[in-house]
């Protein structure tokens, strides 16, 4: 669906400020279907690069490309193409209602004002249809933005930050559209700083960083359990075994890990004090921990 | 393609609308020109009269003029600006499409606009008791006409530079300043002054008058119809001539802008 090789991008901001290297010879696949999430910090070319992926930018040098097609500025590939942006540069003139028809009729074809008037009160806007985008908060501009991706079933999205600014209703509501959508065969490509976001609803990860992809890869294989430590959560009188770490404290309830081979001495620690156990399990590996240790770590965690 | 073009159209439509900056200078305007036409409304005079309706007439147009110039330029100015073409860009609507659009909407707008004064002038003509003359339609087309070019100058200068140095460009560095300088080297020149810079300066700024865009492209022709409102017989043949530098212009300008569209980054 989406190829990258060795892609560079180098810009100035300015005409007498410095090159920028945006992209690094970023590479990457996107295959038909997948739910793909951008991962890195900020400035590490997530937007550059998703904007290269939908013609905004054109890269330095390397190939991208888009079903096939190089993507170009408002070139036919884009009937089957949504897109979301981080910023909400919407046409502010326009009022909710007029700016959801105007996106819409973009794609050439008609929309019901029934299929609008529907995805607006789905999205809580009705109440706001006639009111100016200049005048709406940013959380109801990103829903404008938010409508008019959901209005044509495209073969392919692109949402960039989408759930920033978000009231938490509208987040749930949100993602179980975007779920609803992957499942009918969309391919997502999604670039969030919510990383239990991503865990939720992506199904391949790729972490960039300085401008080029460090990890790609199914997003289950970088959860993969530890095989090393047991995270336990048990009820405590006082003090607590000193193999203990990761301690976190709720009242009489204690949160930790311990190590593999010390599962029997816990074990005979709780049942011989009379502790009540509540959790013991193998620990899995967040997303967060993965991203961690990968970009701070410099190197694959598996 | 029909469809695009249309919900462009009607979304520029709403932009002009609701566009604080159009809505004060046109205010402003009308209330100078409201003010320029409350003398005659006291004298019996129908020369004076004439006069009057000839000055307000006039004005008017010229504020077409300049509004047209607004228009092309804030439509453009504004959007680039505002960052939100990557909206239409990422959209199966071509750059080329996009601004074929900004620049027919704002013709339509012009058109609408001269239509008005146009009909404003024929009514004024008819209160005041004064020969309704073939002059107001003539003036009015070549206004519409000299809009239209300069709707496609300053949109072109708007998507180069900022839309204050595309402003200044347009107001200060014209044809006409230019024409001027070029008039007072050659006066120079013929007053004795020999040097071969003089020379190398009047044939700089003669081409550069040729190059620059004229409001008027047959300003001097038609000045005496400007003057009397009639038209002489034979002298309608200037508006096809001014229809085509007009569409000539565009097309320039037009290809021009495009080009500065499709590399620009819209991010």
């Amino acid at each position: 669906m989406i190829v990258a090789e060795n892609v560079y991008m180098h810009f100035r901001r300015g005409l007498l400020s410095r090159r920028v290297r945006a992209l690094n010879g970023l590479s990457l696949e996107v295959r038909e279907g997948d739910f793909f999430a951008l991962v890195g910090q900020n400035g590490a070319g997530k937007s550059t690069a998703m904007y290269c992926f939908l013609g905004l930018l054109r890269p330095t040098s390397g190939k991208v490309e888009v079903m096939g097609k190089i993507p170009a500025l408002g070139s036919p590939l884009y009937e089957n193409v949504a897109y979301l942006p981080e910023e909400p540069h919407y046409h502010l003139y326009l009022t909710v209602e007029e700016a959801t028809r105007y996106y819409s009729s973009l794609y050439g074809k008609r929309v019901s004002p029934k299929k609008i008037d529907d995805i607006l009160e789905r999205l809580g806007l009705a109440q706001f249809k006639t009111l100016p985008l200049a005048k709406c908060s940013k959380g109801m501009k990103q829903k404008v933005g938010i409508a008019q991706c959901l209005l044509h079933e495209t073969r392919l999205l692109f949402l960039d930050e989408p759930t920033r600014g978000l009231d938490p209703l509208v987040v749930r509501e949100f993602r179980e559209a975007l779920q609803e959508i992957h499942r009918r065969g969309a391919t997502i490509v999604m670039n969030s700083h919510v990383l239990s976001e991503i865990e939720m609803l992506a199904n391949r990860v790729a972490i960039i960083d300085g401008g080029k992809v460090v990890v790609q890869d199914e997003l289950r294989n970088l959860l993969v359990p530890n095989q090393e430590l047991y995270a336990v959560a048990f009820e405590a009188n006082g003090s607590t075994p000193d193999y203990l770490t990761s301690i976190e404290r709720l009242g009489n309830l204690v949160r930790g890990s311990i190590p593999k081979e010390k599962l029997y001495d816990f074990m005979d620690y709780t049942k011989n004090s009379g502790l009540h156990v509540h959790e013991c399990s193998l620990k899995k590996i967040s997303l967060e921990d993965s991203f961690f240790k990968i970009v701070k770590g410099g190197g694959p965690l598996l | 393609m029909a469809e695009l073009l249309k919900a462009n159209i009607l979304a520029d439509f709403a932009f002009y609308r609701r566009s604080r900056l159009l809505l004060a200078f046109m205010l402003v305007f009308l209330l100078l020109t409201g003010l320029n036409s409350i003398p005659p409304l006291f004298t019996n005079s129908g020369v004076q009269k004439f006069n009057a309706l000839q000055d307000i007439f006039s004005d008017l147009n010229t504020f077409l003029l300049f509004f047209a110039g607004a228009m092309g330029l804030f439509i453009i100015s504004s959007h680039l600006r505002n960052r939100n073409l990557k909206m239409v860009f990422t959209k199966p609507c071509s750059p080329a499409l996009w601004l074929a659009s900004a620049f027919l909407s704002a013709v339509a707008a012009s058109f609408f606009l001269n239509c008005i004064v146009l009909a404003s002038g024929v009514t004024l003509s008819l209160i005041w008791h004064v020969p309704v003359r073939a002059g107001l339609v003539f003036v009015s087309l070549d206004t519409f006409l000299a809009s239209v070019g300069i709707i496609a100058y300053l949109m072109l200068l708007a998507t180069l530079v900022h839309p204050a140095i595309a402003a200044t460009l347009a107001l200060i560095f014209n044809a006409e300043l230019f024409l001027s300088v070029q008039i007072w080297t050659l006066a120079a020149i013929r007053s004795g002054n020999s040097s071969p810079a003089l020379r190398a300066l009047e044939h700089f700024f003669h081409y550069l008058y040729l190059l620059l865009p004229m409001v008027h492209a047959f300003g001097k022709e038609t000045q005496g119809i400007y003057r009397s409102l009639r038209v002489p017989h034979g002298e309608w043949k200037y508006l096809p001539y001014a229809l085509g530098y007009a569409l000539a212009l565009s097309a320039f300008c037009y290809c021009l802008a495009l080009f500065t569209l499709q590399r620009r980054r819209h991010i």
